[in-house]
């Protein structure tokens, strides 16, 4: 990871970086959880062991540059209302149109319907493009723009609906991705970025789940999804590595993950494998030709991409082995079992079982642990929020033969209680170690 | 936002609106240049919440059974179908009333020229299933059941060179269907 830098994007996460400067005076009022407070402490406890500044002027910057809590907190939230604000605002409008326009379809003339969708959607990124970045509204600008976005994706499908193409078709969404796609960059918004890998995930597994209907097809879909996920995860990687990319990695390791882990929880169910295996194929599934070619360009893309991730990047002498090749390993882990779904190399559903079961014990801490290593807050969840789904499954597997339900409710609750309080202490332990606090709140 | 990133943000949103309208004008050079053909059909399940309403269509030519009409009047179904196999369906006027269908892949048969290009999407049993893009009709709200219950549903298709329909009208218990 390089050095973080204090976040100026109008809709940027908070990414924490841990205070350097353990020895530099702090004034009473400055927040504990301002990156940019964070970032100027770190470096004013460099400049000042460079000889650069001494300690009367290191003191007086930082007072200087002090922000009190509350005003602080109050813009923080202000600006996440803006957001959601207008966000609601611009999708309520968008929809509106777009919903009258498609009830009385047949009611306007082609000409006034092309006018007023495609006109609306120039209209709204026009608006967007001035209130973001010539108005200095850049809030409502990024909400507006993010409606431009979703506009032109319900203009691919509505042109398709008036001359009567089927809308059951994964390509519009594809050319709904790549339509928003540079958008993302361009506009550099992290609302549009999620859209955008949110779509192509969806498009891309609804396209794969269009190879076949049968059973053998449906665990080649599995098996591509799993590589599909380690692609956008080497892809949020590698975005990692420049710093004017930093900004989207985001979404595509959070996308990756969830699709990785998902897919992988599927496979864990016994009936899944002993459903198809029976009166199937009872030996090695003989892959198409041009199956395993997609699927090696893929893997291949994916390594490679990973190998450019780790390469050059700078790790400090005490980087541990999890973080220098935690994620490679879990990307080839990944890419392994994408090809054991694929290629169902056993007649009995056991190996498959316990294989995934063990994979995703292992995705769901990795996740976990890499989360912490690399300060991703969003793996952290993701990690806990699927240890909490497997761990109530295989209770519910467990105790559904066993005990009787009301006992089982009752356990179960007892339990969930349990990994509540857990969870809620070990989240703030977290927070803590991402040099985070978080305010308490007592409303439930 | 430097002049070259605007020039390019421009540029992204003339792409979207060149795409869009690039739907149009395909869908448009077909129905103004195709070549007409009037196929039948039977209209089922005409609602989803969804996606608005509509009628999904299916043809005389979307079920095509080896066994039964391989070699008979209407249709000649040449060689095996695999799913995702791209089928070639050339249409014949056996007389006013009557067509006759050449099936094949490969290629359209050299017995007419005017062919439409359609997906095997399931073959079981003998029983081949193909998609040719004209599977679906949007209509006005509350409009779906006069369709579905007319005796007699025709869809006027024009297709051009290469195969690809779009659908023109169409065609409710002999009259024209007006939205």
């Amino acid at each position: 990871m390089t050095e973080q830098t204090p976040n100026n994007d109008s809709d940027q996460e908070n990414i924490q970086t841990p205070s350097e400067s353990p020895d530099v005076t702090e004034p009473a009022a400055t927040t504990q959880d301002d990156p940019r407070q964070n970032w100027l402490k770190g470096r004013i406890s460099q400049w000042r062991e460079s000889g650069l500044i001494s300690n009367e002027q290191s003191e007086a910057i930082l007072k200087f540059e002090e922000v009190p809590e509350t005003p602080f907190r109050l813009g923080m939230r202000f600006n996440r209302l803006i957001v959601v604000l207008s966000t609601l605002g611009a999708i309520l409008i968008g929809a509106g149109i777009i919903s009258f326009v498609a009830a009385n379809w047949q009611g306007i003339p082609a000409i006034a319907k092309l006018a007023l969708l495609i006109g609306g959607q120039t209209a709204t990124y026009w608006v967007a493009y001035q209130l973001k970045f010539v108005r200095g509204f850049p809030k409502v600008g990024g909400a507006l723009m993010f409606t431009g976005a979703a506009w032109f994706g319900a203009n691919v499908f509505l042109v398709a609906q008036s001359y009567h193409l089927s809308t059951n078709n994964p390509d519009l969404m594809i050319w709904w991705f790549l339509g928003i796609l540079p958008l993302a960059y361009l506009a550099r918004s992290k609302a549009i970025t999620v859209m955008a890998v949110g779509i192509f995930t969806i498009g891309i597994s609804w396209k794969t789940a269009e190879i076949g209907q049968n059973t053998e097809s449906a665990f080649m879909v599995m098996g591509s999804l799993l590589l599909i996920a380690t692609a956008l995860y080497a892809t949020g990687m590698l975005h990692l590595r420049r710093n004017e990319l930093k900004f989207h990695a985001g979404p595509y390791l959070v996308i990756g993950t969830l699709l990785a882990i998902g897919v992988t929880y599927v496979l864990t169910f016994d009936e899944v494998f002993r459903d198809s295996r029976q009166g199937s194929l009872q030996e090695f599934q003989a892959l198409s030709g041009s199956y395993i070619a997609i699927g090696a360009i893929i893997s291949a893309i994916t390594i490679a991409a990973v190998i450019a991730a780790i390469r050059n990047t700078a790790t400090s002498a005490d980087a541990t082995l999890v973080s220098k090749y935690g994620e490679s390993g879990a990307i080839a882990l990944v890419i392994a079992f994408g090809w054991f779904a694929a290629a169902l190399p056993f007649d009995s559903s056991t190996p498959y079982v316990i294989a995934f079961n063990l994979l995703l014990v292992l995705l769901i801490f990795g996740t976990i642990v890499l989360g912490i290593v690399n300060k991703r807050e969003a793996l952290v969840n993701i990690g806990i929020v699927f240890f909490v789904i497997d761990l109530s499954t295989r209770y519910i597997e467990l105790t559904v033969d066993m005990l009787d339900t009301s006992l089982a409710f009752v356990v179960g609750g007892i339990l969930l209680l349990g990994v509540g309080y857990g969870m809620e202490r070990a989240r703030r332990k977290l927070l803590q170690q991402f040099g985070m606090t978080e305010a308490v709140n007592h409303d439930s | 936002m430097t002049p070259r990133v605007k020039r390019l943000f421009i540029a992204v949103i003339i792409v979207q609106i060149v795409f869009l309208l690039g739907i149009v004008g395909y869908r448009e050079s077909i129905l103004a240049l195709g070549r007409t053909a009037v196929l039948q059909t039977v209209p089922v399940d005409p609602r989803d919440l969804f996606k608005g309403e509509h009628v999904i269509l299916r043809y005389e030519i979307s079920t095509l059974g080896n066994r039964i009409e391989s070699g008979s009047k209407r249709y000649f179904v040449r060689g095996q179908f695999n799913e995702g196999d791209t089928v070639y369906v050339s249409i014949t006027n056996v007389d006013e009333h009557e067509i006759s269908y050449d099936v094949q892949t490969g290629g359209p048969s050299d017995r007419t020229d005017i062919f439409i290009k359609g997906k095997v999407t399931s073959n079981k049993d003998n029983v081949i299933t193909v998609e040719y893009g004209i599977e679906q009709y949007f209509v006005p709200e509350g409009r779906g059941l006069e369709i579905e219950q007319a005796d007699d549903v025709k869809v006027r298709v024009k297709i051009n060179r290469s195969g690809v329909a779009a659908i023109e009208e169409l065609i409710v218990d002999g009259e024209v269907w007006k939205p």
